[in-house]
């Protein structure tokens, strides 16, 4: 009647899905459970004694083979699904099919399981397509699987420990010997030695260190790349051979468009350094076979094997610094203006070079000198010539009075100096100059203690000044700011080669006796010292006790010129061959910026009386504009940046910008160039 | 936009109504009409022409200027639209207004010297001061004329004024004012009447003493009483020469008394040297220009790159402004004569507003020149133009509506270095060639 029993109830699934828990875990039931199991299940075994029966032993054992085949011979198919048309489910082992089980309506199973009391403990095995009543036991194990307890009810999981070794009061020694009376004496030599470490440590012949090295493992990594480490690095050791390049696209027979150079690329190429040209140039071929050898194939194998283990290789160390974050931080130029920058008036006139200039204190009227044998004075604002002196020699030097009242020029010739009466200044001014001007008797000049005067003072008739005729070649004067006394510089005078000069009393003395060859002398702008510059060096005196304070060494092989910053502190001298210094009286005798601006002699450097520039004029006919901030603050060094180079002039005989002098109250420069010219450059 | 004007830019239109304030004979039909947006000032001036002929044959072409929200229009029309942001959809409305240009040249006035000054505030002369120490007045006309030469100065004139226009009216007496390198001003009476022949040799009849360094400019206040000067002495003086003219009258000193007179110079007549009445002192530099366009506002601009304002009862600074650069020159006009227009030693010529409280930029900045600009002048009667005259030597016209100049006029070989209207259509100017040029037929309205 079981296997009659057939439901295909909703709750199929769920049994299905316990059956086959009940399949698995009856792998694991053991043979002798088995036999319990189906000892105490009567209904099971009423049950087998039907047809269900050899089903059941297969359901119970895997082992019992021998018995009964299960009806199942195709295998794990769905079997109800892809049999459903057919009355077999399969053949047995002689060819005869195994027949399905008969279907039952749904009625007539309905009915049968309501009178069947074991009806719920019955299930569909699709597998072997049959119905089977599970055992009462069998029942349970699912009932524990289901709850999550272990399936068989006697298996105890938390089973007592149980120590199966016991220790305690089983004490037999391997050695019952009693202990030897020397592990109780402290040994003689040990103590000894001990003592020894301790007197050595403590005299420092022996250095405890705290840390204890680790012991250096004598492994190494076969087969890492090890070029980059740093064992590899600190030997300085092996270097791999660069990697040739993997062909790309353009090395294909028939690369794209792209890869392939245009006739002007390839034109280009010639125009390239043998190592800049590369080394292949792409060509399209129609087909794979129409590539010709490749001719330069041996030739570079060839170089590379050489460049493999014949070129040395060394590890270079490529500084990474960005070489913007090495220059100085300069203030923007922006911000420091004004400064001049174009040329906007030219002073035209002279015949040859002009080789000095010189502005009034004032800023109304600028003087300069020539070749052409002449003297101007030049009205600033419009650029007119309003006076010329014919001086008949070469004017060298040129140098306005810097005291307002006394507006006289001092000219330097080849052995003579002029005082000029410039014709300035209204009539009360005109009158003194007059005066000034005058030498009363002209055989009183001569300095009465030397038997050889160095400098005669003369009356100049036709100029109406001055002629002070020197004893050899002048090459340069200076003014003192308050404009009585002033100096002239005769570079083969030996002893006389610096002279001192009164206005008012028309007297002259040579105060520096040992000197080198003097090239230009300054009076400090304010205090009474005096800065003589030779050729390679400048000295500094104080007037008052007439005593040598500072040499300064400037570095340079000639000095051309030399200029003081109105604090004082500060001096730039240019030299012959470009290169400017900077000094900063109170930090050193050396310079504390050199700068390497032209190429050719540096003619002349000048400060700005009231505004933070310097400029410096040059035969390579540029003159250099720099701005120079002096702090008050000892700490902080002078800020000097460049701002303007000023071109314009045009060469002449090799010369370029004869010299160049700032506007006393406007931030303007003037240049006078060798191509007889002078311009202003304004801001 | 017309619809025909399918994407070519040629045939591009703008909806226009051309508007003017000019009279009756030139004034088109007020009717909207479409121009070509391609069109410059000249296609514009074209169409304008030809729509007076329509209404008037006898109607003789002229160019006109035009004007889109009071700015003048100096590119072509699309691009000024697109550059101003103004819309092209709507009717544009173009003032038009008769082009300032000049249109005759006269012959240049020879001199001995550079022409350092010139005054063409009187309609039938102009005042010229020269390098070689002259004044001299012109008589307009088209010979070249000069009807006086004014002797006396020992240095270059920088600055001739006229005094008293009144008088010159009625062609009775010049009374002028010159200032020279000389350190002195000199007041002048001439007799205007005409003659024949060689030009009248004048002395001064009275010397104004008291500058110690060159004197750079001389101004007359509006109501001719008072003059004032500025001077390479960092000050500005005032003179009064109400006085002086009333104790000069008909005392000219002749030629020859002077001249004995300058060789003992310390025994100068007390009566014939006058004092200043006061000083105003500020700047620290030359004082290259001071004038005077108001009873008690004065103007001054110096190298010390400062403009500033004073007020002349009290002899106190009302306004300073420091522009960066050395002045050169400087004129008060403009909108309500209030305007200050300055030049100096850089190419760009500035205009500042003092009544803008707060910031000291300049308003306008016109920077045409390619070197120092030596004078600057407000035309007497409109508001917006002025001429500026350079050492590049040029001078040009300027339309505050417009930063192009108007013209430029190249008639020097050499630095110009005084400009100034004259008869209010003419631009008269002095150069380092020793010209005076007189450039004519400049119509403002």
């Amino acid at each position: 009647m079981g296997k009659e029993k057939y439901e295909e109830s909703s709750s199929d699934e769920e049994v299905n899905s316990s059956s086959d828990v009940v399949e698995a875990s009856s792998d694991e039931e053991v043979e002798s459970s088995s036999d319990e199991v189906e000892a105490s299940s009567d209904d099971v075994e009423s049950s087998e004694d039907e047809s269900s029966s050899d089903n059941e032993k297969v359901e119970e054992s895997d082992s019992s083979e021998d018995e009964v085949a299960p009806r199942n011979t195709v295998g794990d198919i769905p079997l109800v699904e892809w049999h459903k048309d057919e009355e077999h489910i399969g053949y047995d082992i002689k060819g005869r099919k195994i027949m399905k089980q008969p279907r039952k309506d749904k009625l007539a199973s309905f009915i049968e399981g309501a009178d069947d009391p074991k009806n719920w403990r019955k299930i569909y095995d699709e597998y072997n397509d049959e119905e089977i009543e599970l055992t009462k036991d069998e029942i349970k194990i699912i009932q524990r699987v289901i709850s999550g307890r272990t399936p068989h009810a006697e298996v105890n999981p938390y089973e007592d420990y149980v120590d199966w070794f016991e220790y305690e009061d089983k004490g037999h020694p391997l050695s019952n010997a009693p202990e030897p009376k020397r592990r109780f004496i402290p040994s003689k030599w040990e103590q000894k030695r001990v003592a020894n470490l301790v007197r050595k440590i403590r005299a420092g012949l022996i250095k405890v260190s705290d840390q204890h090295k680790e012991e250096e493992h004598n492994v190494y990594s076969l087969w890492t790349d090890d070029t980059d480490s740093v064992e590899n690095k600190k030997h300085g050791g092996y270097v791999p051979a660069p990697k040739p390049k993997l062909p790309g696209h353009e090395e294909a027979y028939n690369p794209p468009v792209e890869y392939i150079p245009t006739a002007e690329e390839i034109n280009s190429y010639e125009l390239m350094y043998e190592e800049d040209r590369p080394k292949f140039i792409p060509r399209r071929y129609l087909n794979y076979r129409s590539v010709p050898a490749y001719d330069k194939g041996v030739k570079e194998s060839f170089d590379r094997c050489l460049d493999q283990y014949l070129c040395p290789r060394t590890r270079k160390k490529r500084i990474n610094i960005d070489p913007e974050s090495l220059k100085p931080k300069l203030p923007s130029r922006k911000d420091l203006r004004p400064y001049p920058t174009t040329c906007y008036l030219e002073y035209r006139g002279h015949m040859g070079p002009v080789n000095c200039i010189s502005v009034d204190p004032s800023g109304q009227w600028l003087a300069s000198g020539s070749t052409d044998g002449t003297a101007r004075v030049w009205e600033i604002e419009t650029g007119r010539c309003l006076k010329i002196w014919e001086v008949g020699e070469v004017a060298r030097q040129i140098c306005w009075n810097p005291s307002p009242d006394r507006p006289i020029l001092a000219v330097v010739l080849e052995y003579d100096v002029l005082l000029l009466n410039s014709g300035m200044g209204d009539i009360d001014i005109q009158t003194k100059m007059k005066e000034l001007l005058h030498i009363s008797e002209p055989g009183a000049t001569e300095d009465a203690g030397d038997s050889k005067s160095a400098v005669t003072w003369i009356q100049h008739e036709k100029h109406d000044g001055i002629r002070m005729k020197h004893f050899k070649a002048v090459l340069s004067i200076e003014w003192h700011f308050k404009g009585d006394y002033f100096t002239t510089v005769v570079p083969s005078g030996d002893s006389k080669a610096i002279l001192l000069h009164q206005l008012s009393k028309k007297h002259s003395e040579t105060p520096f006796r040992k000197l080198g060859i003097p090239v230009t002398a300054v009076f400090h702008p304010s205090k009474k010292k005096f800065f003589v510059a030779t050729k390679k060096f400048v000295h500094v005196y104080d007037l008052s006790k007439v005593e040598k304070i500072q040499k300064l060494e400037t570095g340079v092989r000639e000095i051309s010129s030399i200029s003081i910053h109105p604090g004082g502190e500060n001096i730039i001298v240019g030299s012959k061959e470009g290169k400017m210094c900077w000094f900063d009286l109170e930090l050193s005798t050396r310079p504390y910026k050199t700068l390497k601006v032209h190429s050719k002699d540096i003619t002349r450097v000048t400060f700005h009386r009231t505004y933070p520039l310097f400029a410096s004029a040059s035969d390579d006919c540029t003159a250099y504009v720099f701005h120079s901030t002096v702090y008050s603050d000892l700490n902080q060094n002078p800020l000097i940046v460049p701002l303007e180079i000023l071109r314009g002039h045009k060469p002449e005989h090799g010369r370029g910008v004869l010299d160049c002098k700032y506007h006393p109250r406007q931030p303007w420069l003037f240049t006078a160039g060798a191509d007889s010219i002078i311009k202003l450059y304004c801001h | 936009m017309e619809p025909n004007g399918s994407g070519s830019d040629a045939s591009r239109q703008v909806q226009a109504r051309f508007v003017t304030r000019l009279p009756p004979p030139l004034r088109v039909p007020p009717a909207s009409m479409a121009v070509p947006s391609h069109l410059t000032r000249f296609g514009l001036s074209d169409i304008v022409n030809l729509l007076l002929k329509n209404s008037d044959p006898d109607h003789e072409n002229q160019p006109f200027d035009f004007l889109i929200d009071g700015e003048l229009v100096r590119m072509q029309l699309d691009e000024f639209l697109i550059a101003k942001g103004i819309s092209a959809e709507k009717v544009l409305e173009l003032e038009y207004v008769k082009a300032v240009a000049p249109r005759k040249q006269e012959d240049p006035r020879p001199h001995d010297d550079w022409v350092s000054a010139v005054d063409g505030s009187n309609s039938s002369f102009i005042l010229t001061g020269c390098y070689d120490t002259f004044v001299r007045i012109w008589k307009s006309g088209d010979v070249s004329e000069c009807t006086h030469v004014l002797e006396g100065h020992t240095g270059a004139i920088t600055s001739a004024k006229f005094i008293d226009i009144r008088g010159v009216e009625n062609e009775q007496n010049f009374h002028l004012v010159t200032g020279s390198k000389d350190r002195l001003l000199r007041l002048w009476k001439c007799d205007a009447a005409k003659r024949r022949g060689d030009p009248i040799r004048v002395g001064a009849y009275k010397i104004l003493a008291g500058h110690t360094s060159s004197v750079q400019s001389v101004s007359v206040n509006p109501s001719r009483e008072m003059i004032c000067s500025g001077s390479w002495d960092c000050s500005i003086k005032l003179w009064d020469v109400k006085e002086s003219e009333e104790d000069g009258d008909g005392t000219t000193i002749s030629l020859k008394k002077r001249k004995v007179n300058s060789k003992t110079k310390e025994s100068v007549d007390a009566r014939l040297e006058g004092a200043a009445t006061s000083t105003l002192v500020g700047h620290t530099q030359c004082v290259s220009v001071a004038t005077w366009p108001d009873p008690d506002v004065l103007y001054s601009a110096s190298w010390d790159h400062s403009v500033r304002q004073w007020d002349v009862p009290s002899g106190k600074e009302t306004w300073t402004m420091v522009c960066g650069k050395a002045l050169n020159c400087l004129d008060i006009g403009g909108e309500g004569s209030a305007l200050v227009a300055a030049g100096g030693s850089d190419p760009v010529l500035r205009i500042w507003d003092p009544r803008k409280p707060g910031s000291l930029a300049p308003i306008f900045q016109y920077s045409s020149h390619s070197s120092w600009i030596s004078a600057c002048k407000w035309h007497p009667r409109s508001w917006f133009h002025l001429l500026s005259a350079s050492y590049d030597g040029k001078v040009m016209l300027w339309d505050l509506r417009t930063a192009w100049p108007l013209a430029v006029m190249e008639s020097h070989q050499d630095k110009v270095l005084c400009a100034d209207w004259w008869k209010d259509d003419s631009v008269v100017s002095g150069g380092a060639d020793s010209k005076l040029c007189i450039t004519s037929g400049i119509e403002i309205q």
